[in-house]
């Protein structure tokens, strides 16, 4: 082969196989799914029709279902800012002492599944038997309950403890971009303490704080094991518990698929609104890189402030894995643990005796690291491709690799089980299905890590290789990938994390043959277990944090992404 | 790549779950049928009995016949409907044995042809209510709804004595009902109180703010635990159950009449383990078995030879409200869909 | 050894040509810096030059090689050449030994033991013996630079390109490493493209200078031959500072602005025609005002340098604002008048002025 026509081979069309490659995975992972989706929602034994949706719609205890998610999902958005906004700032920019335990302990709430948080908040906070309750009328002898869980603020408190993580992270990393003198700047032309902070570091986080903002009403939006465990015993619905309650025997999948598409519509539109803001103000209007930071001090209030912190994390952490820990040793989670209380049999009855534990077990780790690996695999190809600009029109498939973002787990659940559910390809009833839908649902996550990563490998190290006589393969295998690994292994973990805690997309795909912890735990829950799902959470917490404890020591940072 | 703690940790988690139960002797070694079900190796139960209860069938049956595990898999009855059908219609055959406390639903079933004939050795002499004539499905058990409450909280002589008393506005905050959507005890106990009292009661029931759970096995916890001192339905024997180990939970059988729930089983029709699934159901209708049921389990049963703890009232002494399974399938979506109506979720 | 062809060379941005129909002989053995702004397509000269880039129109030949055409790109890996990154793009998982012999390892041909030792002798040559087991991050920016050029030199490459590799390092090393790497070149005598922005870098160390604007060679020549004869107004001001001046050409050695008339040596103008003169700051004297030939100005700023005096001098019946540059003797303040003596030596006409 001459060299030009070896250069021509290599030039020529290595767009091609990428391209015809993503777009299958494209149309099986998406395009399949969300156009049954859509076509269901309107199918009619006649011809399209929009009778779903005027079903759908036209039902009172529906749009109540609607409405009650939009107030959770606001309320929840607005207290997560509200708590991670000031939270952040208080860790990243002043002199509060514990900043790194609180950071931890923010980790802490990060990776506990909302329903476990939820599950624990029953045995704290139900009006009469909740522990804080019972304490509360032992102090002051009175009647009334201090809270009750199992009404639309308890819900929102229960939500807001566990996506003010997001807020957090966001506004915490662009603290740490917002260099110091930008502020003195302020306080040299004689603001105070509280006024450079209300007109220059406010301003400029702003745009982080919107982005907080619509994140955490996404995932309120699609939340689904919270809103089951404490609005169903309270009377109400929100759209996904009302999504899910439409697989009852007789199914309505089509009533499912209408109401799938105000949740769908939603995201997207918060997603897209949350670009232009973000794109008008991009976090590059932060500049001031490497400037120095210097703390602000913060004087008499920093102790009330701690406490403030403190109080967070008493609500998302201490409180409900001590109650977990409690009813996993109690024979009866009520009462006070005495010694005629205590008991190992939560355990020997979750490990030994409950037939579904170990299947569980085994299917949450296999899944958990086929989704992960193939998932940051496929993302740092993506990563790479997209920033070494390797084939035409790579940004987009970037853009691709984001964009089930728009898609809550339900939803795309709802579209997985009607595509996979009928020929030519029947992927329901097999682990299959859950790995394509954590898959694309993790995909984002992976992504956006993997991204990160390589844009922080200078293309002058690989090209050096280059010149020195490597090939790309050989250059990507010992020059790209050993640097790569830290940001890699990163988004493993990551990926792994999200399977492990996937509740919303498993409870409408499993089958009892792929039944995950997650699915194993709502089942409990359902029959009222509390013993066995406390020893069941503390279980997945534990391998949780044995993974996040090993991401932090191989890639030398912590997961919520801030520099040591 | 380092990914050896991963690794160890896969193990830990699979050495913790698997059971490791004692051999026992073999009771029919020479049976064929046993043979078969050991070449199949497993029989796969969709049960709604309570998970303790179904687990302890379970390890009772792989004692026995060492070598065929039982595949428990327990949700509540309305739940097995939906998965065998969405199952069938993936084209996914895995259940052997279909065990809820709907009766309608083997009505459908076997109108759907997913029923194999098949009679338990010695049911011959079980009461008229837990044989279907064709010969597909027999109760398994049996149980009454009743109310219950936490004797702690509610003095015994104010407790409820009526199905009516719960409409009383003083139990508003303080009831729980389990969720026909869920659980089959449940279903029927609406229907059977719809038939006594009218849908009005429960949209009067409803006023009372009840806290409302799945499963019929989860009032007995929320009312031991005081969360809800007052359970407005739920399966005696999970009452009687949680009442045994200590809770301060007492039962009380109205006097209109307690809604009797009888529990079919059956073995499918495209049962993948079918000597397993009929060594298994033989074994759940065996007289050692039922009496277990009704000792340690506190449920009723159809056979005739099983004496019953002292402390549990006779059937013959309770007046109990028949439902028909017919009836019952029939008006399924209704009896749903209103209590949905009435309640909120 | 191979000299280098570039030869009509274009590349393309979108609508921009940031590389824009180049030609340039660089002849075996010879170091030819390409200086010009940011923006003048030097770095991507360099680029295409290693095969990072493919070219929309030209080619690039090495010796007999055509290594570059559009659609025929041989990959960077098989042109036998070795780059200087300005970030000097040392791996940071290999320790400097690791660094240094990674091309020999991957061009093969040499036995484990022989790659260590030629490893050890480039890090002895340019004065890191000993340093071999450390990581990048362990040394001085200094330290990594000399790295960078041993990673470069122990391949002993056709073609060696630099990419502003001095950029990174603070004034005193800079200066000091213009020397080191002429030395090295005039040790190994390799083909050398240097890219920079920085003239006096680029004085020191080429053969040839090649200015480039927008993407084409503006002039290529000596350091001298820029300087003194630069052939543009670009050029000009952008080598060294100067004053540019423009007039109508009155003979073929004279030419006219306002009142004010210059004689250029070496002649050649269109008499009648506009006409462009670059005068060097230094290649004028202030003289007393009524020396002879000297015209008349008057001093408008004065800035003292220690080594030398910065003079603005308007001159009389012109618009001319001229800088002059003088030693620091017996400073003038503003305001005073002077006499300013051009000889015509000075007078450089740019290209188009003459014939």
């Amino acid at each position: 082969m001459t060299a030009r026509a070896a250069a021509r081979l290599a030039t020529l069309d290595r767009s091609l196989p990428v391209w015809l490659l993503a777009a299958l995975i494209l149309v099986v992972l998406m395009v399949l799914p969300l156009g049954w989706l859509a076509w269901l929602s309107v199918a009619g034994e006649r011809g399209p029709t929009l009778a779903h949706y005027a079903r759908v719609f036209g039902d009172v205890p529906l749009r109540r279902a609607v409405w009650n998610t939009i107030v959770l999902a606001f309320w929840s958005g607005a207290a997560s800012v509200a708590v991670g906004a000031p939270l952040a700032w208080l860790t990243a920019r002043t002199d509060l002492p514990w900043a790194r335990a609180l950071r931890a302990l923010t980790l802490a709430s990060f990776v506990t599944p909302p329903f476990l948080g939820a599950f624990a908040w029953v045995m704290l906070a139900g009006p009469n038997a909740g522990l804080l309750n019972r304490t509360w009328r032992g102090l002051t002898g009175g009647e009334a309950p201090l809270v009750n869980i199992f009404t639309m603020p308890g819900l929102i408190f229960v939500v807001a403890l566990y996506t003010f993580p997001y807020v957090y992270v966001i506004i915490a990393n662009t603290l740490e971009l917002v260099a110091s003198d930008l502020e003195e700047a302020g306080a040299i032309l004689g603001a105070g303490r509280l006024t450079v902070a209300l007109t220059i570091t406010l301003p400029l986080v702003a745009p982080a704080i919107a982005s907080g903002f619509v994140l955490s009403v996404l995932q309120a939006l699609a939340l689904f094991g919270s809103p089951a465990i404490l609005a169903l015993p309270a009377g109400f619905h929100t759209i996904t518990t009302q999504i899910w309650s439409f697989f009852q025997y007789p199914p309505k999948v089509e009533m499912a698929a209408a109401f799938s598409m105000p949740l769908l519509v939603a995201t997207a539109l918060l997603l897209w609104l949350q670009r232009r803001v973000l794109g008008r103000r991009g976090y590059a209007a932060v500049g001031g890189r490497g400037g120095q930071r210097r703390r602000i001090a913060l004087g008499a209030w920093r102790y009330p402030a701690l406490a403030g912190c403190l109080l967070v994390m008493t609500c998302s952490v201490f409180l409900p894995y001590g109650v977990l820990a409690k009813a996993a040793f109690a024979r009866a989670w009520a009462q006070p643990l005495t010694w005629d209380n205590l008991t190992l049999a939560n355990w020997t009855f979750t490990f030994l005796e409950y037939s579904s534990t170990r299947d569980a077990i085994v299917n949450t780790m296999e899944l958990a690291v086929l989704t992960a690996t193939a998932g940051a695999v496929l993302a740092a190809l993506l990563a790479y491709v997209t920033n070494r600009r390797l084939v035409r029109g790579s940004q987009a498939l970037g853009f691709l690799a984001v964009a089930p973002v728009v898609v809550p787990g339900v939803v795309f659940a709802v579209a997985l089980f009607i595509a996979y559910t009928r020929p030519p390809l029947v992927l329901y009833g097999t682990l299959a299905i859950l790995f394509v839908a954590y898959l694309t649902k993790e995909m984002p996550v992976g992504y956006a890590q993997s991204d990160a990563t390589f844009k922080a490998i200078q293309p002058d190290l690989e090209e050096a290789g280059r010149i020195l006589g490597a090939g790309r393969l050989r250059v990507l295998r010992e020059i790209t990938a050993p640097l790569a690994r830290g940001g890699i292994i990163a988004a493993w973990c990551f990926v792994f994390i999200g399977v492990i805690r996937e509740l919303s997309a498993s409870i409408i795909l499993f089958t009892p043959n792929t039944k995950v912890m997650s699915v194993v735990m709502f089942d409990l829950k359902e029959e009222g277990q509390f013993g066995a799902i406390a020893v069941l959470g503390l279980f997945m917490l534990a391998m949780t944090l044995a993974t996040v404890a090993f991401v932090q020591r191989v890639a030398g940072r912590d997961v919520l992404g801030a520099r040591e | 790549m380092r990914l050896r703690p991963l690794r160890t940790l896969v193990a830990l988690a699979a050495a913790c779950a698997v059971v490791a139960v004692p051999a026992a002797e073999p009771a029919f070694a020479q049976n064929p049928r046993v043979d078969g079900a050991k070449k199949e190796g497993k029989v796969v139960w969709y049960t709604s009995l309570a998970l303790l209860s179904a687990e302890k069938v379970a390890k009772l049956f792989e004692a026995a016949y060492p070598g065929v595990k039982v595949e428990v898999h327990r949700t509540g009855s309305q739940r097995i409907l939906q998965r065998v059908m969405q199952e069938l219609q993936a084209g996914i055959k895995i259940v052997d044995v279909i065990h809820t406390s709907d009766a309608g639903h083997f009505v459908l079933l076997k109108e759907k042809k997913l029923l194999a004939a098949y009679t338990p050795a010695g049911v011959e002499r079980f009461p008229a209510g837990f044989k279907d004539r064709d010969g597909f499905h027999y109760g398994l058990r049996a149980t009454v709804n009743v109310i219950a409450y936490n004797t702690k909280v509610v003095p015994a002589a104010e407790a409820p004595k009526t199905w009516t008393d719960l409409l009383d506005p003083r139990w508003k905050g303080k009831l729980v009902t389990a969720h026909p959507g869920y659980s089959g005890v449940t279903a029927t106990h609406v229907l059977a109180l719809v038939h006594l009292l009218g849908w009005d009661y429960f949209k009067q029931l409803a006023q009372n703010r009840p806290m409302i759970v799945q499963s019929a096995a989860d009032p007995p916890g929320v009312v031991a635990s005081g969360e809800r001192p007052v359970a407005a339905n739920g399966g005696d024997y999970t009452f009687y159950q949680v009442k045994k180990k200590g809770n301060p939970v007492e039962i009380v059988y109205p006097r209109e009449g307690v809604p009797l729930v009888v529990s079919p089983t059956a073995i499918t029709v495209f049962a993948p383990h079918p000597s397993a699934a009929r060594l298994f159901t033989d074994f759940t209708f065996s007289r050692e078995v039922q009496q277990v049921l009704a000792d340690s389990e506190g449920l009723y049963t159809g056979h005739p030879d099983v004496k019953y703890p002292a402390d549990k009232p006779r059937l013959g002494d309770l007046k109990l409200l028949m439902t028909d399974p017919e009836e019952l399938e029939k008006r399924n979506e209704e009896i749903k869909g209103r209590f949905v109506e009435f309640f909120g979720a | 050894m191979p000299g280098i062809s570039l030869r009509g060379l274009v590349k393309r941005y979108g609508q921009v040509g940031a590389v824009d129909g180049l030609d340039l002989e660089v002849a075996p053995g010879e170091l030819v810096s390409l200086l010009g702004p940011s923006g003048c397509g030097k770095t991507t000269t360099l680029r295409l030059v290693a095969g990072f880039l493919s070219p929309d129109a030209g080619e690039i030949v090495v010796g007999e090689r055509r290594l570059s055409a559009p659609g025929a790109v041989v990959p960077p890996e098989r042109r036998r050449m070795a780059m200087i990154f300005q970030s000097y793009a040392l791996w940071p998982h290999m320790t400097v030994a690791q660094n240094v012999g990674y091309g020999l390892r991957v061009r093969g041909g040499l036995g484990r033991a022989e790659r260590e030792a030629r490893v050890r002798e480039v890090l002895a040559r340019v004065q890191l013996a000993g340093y071999g087991s450390r990581y990048p991050g362990e040394l001085s920016g200094g330290q990594q630079q000399r790295v960078a050029v041993a990673r470069a030199l122990v391949v002993e490459p056709e073609i060696l390109l630099l990419d502003e590799p001095l950029s990174n390092l603070d004034a005193n090393l800079r200066e000091e490493m213009r020397f080191e790497i002429r030395r090295l070149h005039e040790t190994f005598a390799i083909t050398t493209l240097y890219v920079t922005h920085d003239q006096a870098e680029a004085m020191v160390i080429s053969d040839r200078i090649a200015v480039l604007e927008r993407g084409r060679v503006a002039q290529l020549g000596t350091a001298h031959d820029i300087f003194e004869r630069p052939r543009t107004r670009f050029v000009a001001e952008f080598i060294g500072r100067t004053n540019l001046i423009d007039g109508i050409a009155e003979s073929a050695d004279t030419i006219v602005c306002g009142t004010v008339r210059l004689r250029v040596a070496s002649g050649g103008l269109k008499p009648g025609q506009p006409a462009a003169l670059s005068i060097r700051p230094h290649a004028m004297a202030l003289t007393a005002v009524m020396a002879p030939g000297a015209l008349a100005g008057d001093i408008r700023r004065a800035s003292y340098l220690g080594d030398a005096v910065d003079y603005e001098v308007a001159l009389e019946g012109s618009p001319i604002v001229l800088r002059i540059t003088t030693p620091p003797s017996a400073p003038l303040g503003p305001g005073a008048r002077v006499g300013v003596s051009i000889p015509p030596e000075a007078c450089v006409p740019l290209a188009g002025s003459i014939q």
